[in-house]
């Protein structure tokens, strides 16, 4: 199937998202949509998928031009996508999931029997191999990935655009996830995928569509692209280093966080470190290996069995994350969605929420102290903004995040912990957060940083921990910090391989 | 496109959001205007004065009970508070002869109910529908029970004079009504305790980790809400003169009503206590032009019904076409 878009603009309100682009997407080719958040890529995914429809220009399959109202009349055309957010239902098993709405029948009841025989010559025909059984809340994020693959290809799809597919994926889910997608590319599918991870994309596509803004800047090859040329493309400027210098070794430097022993039963044990003023300290490892969650508990918000941690030489006892930050300890939690933002709330409530305390008399909120506080701290971690008060729902992902930056840095924390302090960012934003880490180091602040990216890990760290299962399985520092030694530690059990 | 497009559109756009924005408003102007112009009567003082007097006791339930639901919460039990608090303060009345024990008696059963609420909504983490529809069943029993399933009436009718004394011609029950107002607008807008509420409403888990003391923000709402429906039932039955168990709890539909055309919305949040405020007087002079032009009640049922769920699907709507 051959797919053309023509001169398609989209409008949201009074922003143009895309501005008259025009494509073709050929069978049996996996192409990659890359461009910082806002570019446009998700649009124009969208619009081939059915989710949206385009403002003007058209859309041809086979040169005929096709309108579709609904996902689901793309999907009668073959054409489906799979959305950053997985849309299966949770409580459901794989089997339900995939055969859902489309399942075998008898009369008005479900031949269950007859949906094993189908699944089975699916993961015959595509060798993703999942218990039809498993309930689907049970499964790890690249495993409900692939019941979502399974349920596309059920209804016989032939285009797939994956939005992000592999931002929520540990190393080790992503590959699986590239090796299925030329898999599918070479039983004739058409691949659109859309994604952050420059790497992933240079690795897997046969062509690249680079955005800018609502435009298609070009469209070239993995052969004659690199990670810089994409990037030069995708911001429109001329790059230098992504990653700020390193500061000095820190051997002089007061210890502010001091971990001994912590350990909660089933999830993390034996946890053992210490993070000094002006120290980026990054604890790196597969996601499930325990980061998290020692982090969550050094800041009061999960509990722990045994151990302690001291701050500043003090022992502490955290039972909440009021507890936490009345310590001085300031942490951006993993999912900027589900943890961080209060989206319905404008971006000053959003800032200022965990030091009203501070800004306020008799219970009243101070606004001039407030909004000038805000105002500060928006400059400083380079929010961009057209107000104060505009809902935070509005702002742009990377936005958001350096809002939480400055909702953590306006209480002047001790200790910062900023969980993937990067996940789902443009790289534009991505480097400003590597510079704004950096800059709070100069100011010796302790930070701690959790992170599954390789690069961010070698290019801030101080030092390095590597977790497996649970315990800190490795620790490096100075130039024993790079992504060999980091990735030999993570998975020291497949050190054969 | 050119730029002067990109403007126009920009100006739609705004129109768009305005007339989302203060839908409430509109509709209520649009109402007031029609029936000034169509209804007799409508349009007199002593017809809006009766008005704002018969929605006193909702205003003051509602005032609270909206910041129940900004923070996710929605306490049905507030019907059964509003009916057994003043049995009790009818109880503390007929022993005491005083009007202030009367009040903080009433206030105080609220104030317990709410707290009850509360606890068990934050620390059982019970869904609030449910535990405030549980708790409902065991307000009404005890109510029942204090009452002995018999009528209290007030001893002393003077104290009556404390809820229809008129200033200006305004009695006192609509001033107490929109003071409850003005404090839970104070509260919402002005206090730290209501950036903690939205916090809570718009996301539960983000809140908690910036800090915000999540469940004892839970039990202060819930304890507001219920000192409100106790203090209303008991100002309620001083204008009646009397209480009992049987007695009709339909306040907290218009409560709820109310809250919801207003715009404040179900899901947590999001809302004022101003769009409370405008809900309660747009369905009251809509009844009231129901009344004024001999409309059969039971369609006034209807229609009211009606009105609601083109509020919500209008809220719905206009959140769908958002993304």
């Amino acid at each position: 199937m051959l797919i053309e878009i023509n001169n398609i603009s989209k409008r949201f309100g009074a922003t143009l998202a895309l501005h008259a682009v025009s494509a073709t997407f050929e069978s049996g080719q996996v192409y990659s949509l890359v461009g910082e958040n806002g570019a446009g890529k998700s649009t124009l995914g969208k619009i081939i998928a059915g989710v949206y429809q385009p403002s003007e220009g058209a859309l041809l399959f086979d040169g005929a031009e096709v309108n579709f109202q609904s996902p689901a009349e793309a999907l009668d055309r073959g054409v489906t996508i799979i959305a950053q957010e997985l849309s299966l239902i949770p409580a459901k098993s794989v089997i339900e999931n995939v055969f859902l709405g489309i399942e075998s029948s008898v009369g008005p009841f479900v031949n269950s029997a007859q949906d094993k025989v189908r699944f089975k010559s699916l993961v015959e025909e595509t060798h993703i191999f999942l218990d039809p059984n498993s309930v689907v809340s049970a499964l790890r994020t690249g495993d409900q990935q692939k019941v979502e693959i399974l349920r596309a290809l059920a209804r016989n799809a032939q285009v797939i655009v994956m939005d992000e597919p592999t931002a929520r994926l540990s190393a080790s889910e992503t590959q699986n996830l590239k090796s299925l997608i030329l898999k599918l590319k070479s039983q004739g599918k058409t691949i659109i995928f859309i994604s952050h991870f420059l790497t992933d994309v240079l690795d897997i596509s046969d062509h690249i569509v680079i955005m800018r803004d609502g435009n298609i800047i070009r469209i070239s090859n993995p052969g004659v692209e690199t990670h810089d040329s994409l990037v030069e493309a995708m911001t429109g400027a001329k790059i230098g280093s992504t990653f700020p210098p390193k500061r000095g070794s820190a051997t002089d430097k007061k210890v502010i966080l001091q971990v001994n022993n912590l350990s909660r039963s089933g999830v993390f044990s034996d946890i053992s470190f210490n993070v000094s003023e002006g120290e980026i300290v990054v604890l790196a490892g597969l996601v499930g290996s325990g980061r998290t969650e020692v982090a969550r508990a050094i800041f009061g918000a999960d509990p722990h069995t045994t151990g302690e941690v001291k701050i500043n030489g003090k022992v502490v006892h955290l039972k909440s994350p009021a507890d936490a930050i009345a310590a001085g300890i300031a942490m951006i939690p993993e999912s900027r969605k589900d943890q961080g933002i209060i989206p319905t709330r404008p971006l000053r409530d959003n800032i200022s929420l965990p030091h009203l305390n501070l800004l306020s008399i008799f219970g009243f909120i101070k606004r001039t102290s407030e909004n000038s506080l805000v105002q500060r701290f928006i400059s400083s971690c380079g929010v961009r903004a057209s107000g104060l008060m505009i809902a935070m729902t509005n702002l742009s992902g990377g936005n958001q995040q350096k809002a939480l930056f400055a909702r953590s840095l306006a209480g002047g924390p001790i200790l910062f912990i900023a969980d993937e302090p990067t996940r789902g960012v443009d790289v534009g934003s991505k480097r400003a957060i590597y510079q704004l880490i950096s800059e709070q180091a100069d100011n010796n602040l302790a930070i701690l940083i959790i992170s599954s990216e390789l690069d961010e890990v070698v290019g801030l760290a101080d030092r390095v921990l590597v977790m497996r299962q649970g315990r800190i399985v490795k620790e490096l520092s100075g130039t024993e910090v790079n992504e060999n030694s980091v990735v030999a530690a993570a998975f020291i059990e497949m050190g054969s391989k | 496109m050119t730029a002067t497009d990109t403007t126009v559109e920009a100006k739609k756009f705004d129109i768009k959001g305005l007339a989302n924005r203060y839908a409430i408003i509109w509709a209520t102007l649009v109402v007031f205007v029609l029936l000034s112009v169509t209804t007799d009567n409508f349009l007199s003082v002593e017809n809006l004065r009766n008005i704002l007097d018969q929605q006193a006791f909702v205003l003051i339930i509602a005032a609270f009970a909206t910041i129940v639901i900004i923070s996710g919460g929605f306490d049905v039990s507030l019907g059964a508070t509003y009916i057994l608090a003043p049995i009790v303060g009818m109880k503390v009345e007929n022993s005491t002869g005083n009007l202030l024990w009367m009040l903080l008696a009433g206030a105080a059963v609220g104030l317990a109910c709410g707290l009850i609420n509360g606890f068990i909504i934050a620390y059982a983490k019970i869904n609030s529908f449910i535990a405030t529809l549980a708790t409902s069943f065991i307000i009404f029993g005890v109510a029942y029970l204090v009452s002995n399933g018999t009528i209290q009436t007030l001893s002393n009718m003077n104290l009556r004079k404390f809820v229809t004394t008129r200033v200006f011609g305004i009695t006192s029950a609509t001033i107490y009504g929109v003071l409850f107002i003005i404090v839970a607008a104070v509260l919402v807008e002005r206090m730290k305790f209501g950036r903690y509420v939205f916090a809570v409403g718009g996301n539960l888990e983000a809140a908690r980790l910036a800090g915000v003391r999540v469940a004892k923000v839970q039990i202060i709402c819930f304890t507001l809400g219920g000192f409100a429906a106790g203090l209303a039932g008991t100002l309620n039955c001083i204008r009646t003169t009397s209480a009992q168990a049987s007695d009709d709890f339909s306040v907290i539909f218009a409560v709820i009503a109310a809250i919801v055309v207003g715009g404040t919305s179900i899901a947590g949040g999001s809302g004022a206590i101003w769009r409370s405020f405008v809900g309660v007087f747009f369905i009251a002079i809509l009844v009231n032009g129901f009344n004024l032009n001999g409309i059969d009640p039971i369609y006034q049922r209807i229609i009211q019904g009606v009105v609601i769920l083109l509020a919500v699907g209008a809220d719905a709507f206009s959140r769908s076409n958002k993304d």
